[in-house]
């Protein structure tokens, strides 16, 4: 009995777990693509998301990855870690739900897309975009 | 990582030097021989699938005893996974110890909601097995919580009784 009560309880957070994150999901993501082309291609980014990190950033250059195979928080941190050892990178955010990793450089950095790829390769995943956001 | 379940208890610790592989070193209880030993252990990734929304591994692992050699293990593994929905397997030979086990396993999972980076994620499991030593197939559900490095997971199966997986990534 206790261990039904138990497993029942364990079940009944995790139920309120999922209703809290669904209700916060329940909202339009209409316009929540930038029309700005970088590269030639559209910079798909959540908007909110990336004006967030841009204004805490002010000056910086920015980089959008688009990563492949990043499907938990373990790939994340990992990604975190090792672009958080490069003295260059200012600030560093993962959005798992879009596949994208945000990266502002300082203004004077020149910037190593072959780096950036063998990073992300280095942590178990692929590249399949780079798009530096001109200032 | 620490796992507490019907057959063994172990503590182990591993270092990943690159994507293809880690060693580490493990330290085994066995509930049927009653022995008690460390091992060295190796996992060598033998393929990788990345695509936008997922990801599918398959290993092989094998391990070997420090103070004894006869104890060694080896063993096939794999998974695919979204952020949704999980999938592995595994089918593992274990040999020494005064005995033969030859274990498979089948694990499936939903994440009951996707969680942002950072947040606590949740997994809903069900987890098959079966080995040489009892032939018949015990099924049963497994909860997984993972947040930032740690992992834990639960299982339970009245004839095993609680499966105790946890897990730390520095």
């Amino acid at each position: 009995m206790k261990k039904f009560l138990l497993a029942a309880l364990l079940l009944a957070a995790t139920a309120s777990q999922a209703a809290h994150h669904e209700m916060g999901h329940m909202h339009s993501h209409e316009g929540h693509v930038h029309d700005t082309m970088v590269d030639g291609q559209k910079l798909s980014v959540d908007a909110e998301r990336f004006d967030n990190f841009v204004s805490a950033v002010p000056g910086d250059q920015i980089v959008v990855i688009s990563v492949q195979g990043m499907v938990c928080d373990f790939c994340a941190r990992g990604i975190e870690k090792t672009f958080g050892k490069d003295s260059s990178v200012t600030k560093i955010d993962v959005d798992l739900a879009s596949g994208k990793v945000l990266l502002s450089y300082s203004p004077d950095t020149e910037i190593d897309r072959a780096s950036i790829e063998k990073n992300i390769l280095n942590n178990g995943l692929n590249t399949t975009a780079i798009q530096v956001v001109e200032k | 990582m620490a796992n507490s379940g019907a057959q063994t208890d172990n503590i182990y610790w591993h270092y990943t030097p690159n994507i293809n592989y880690s060693l580490g070193l493990d330290y085994q209880r066995d509930k049927i021989s009653g022995e008690a030993f460390p091992s060295a252990r190796l996992t060598y990734l033998i393929n990788r699938k990345n695509t936008t929304t997922s990801q599918r591994n398959l290993y092989l692992k094998t391990g070997i005893g420090l103070d004894n050699s006869t104890n060694h293990f080896y063993a096939l593994a794999g998974d695919w996974e979204t952020r949704r929905l999980f999938a592995g397997f595994s089918a593992k030979q274990v040999s020494g110890m005064g005995y033969e086990l030859f274990e498979q396993s089948v694990k499936l999972g939903i994440a009951p909601y996707l969680g942002a980076y950072g947040d606590l994620h949740t997994w809903l499991m069900i987890e098959s097995k079966k080995d040489n030593l009892d032939d018949r197939r015990i099924t049963y559900p497994v909860l997984r919580f993972f947040k930032g490095g740690a992992l834990i997971e639960v299982g339970y199966h009245k004839k095993t009784d609680w499966d105790v997986h946890l897990m730390y990534r520095f």
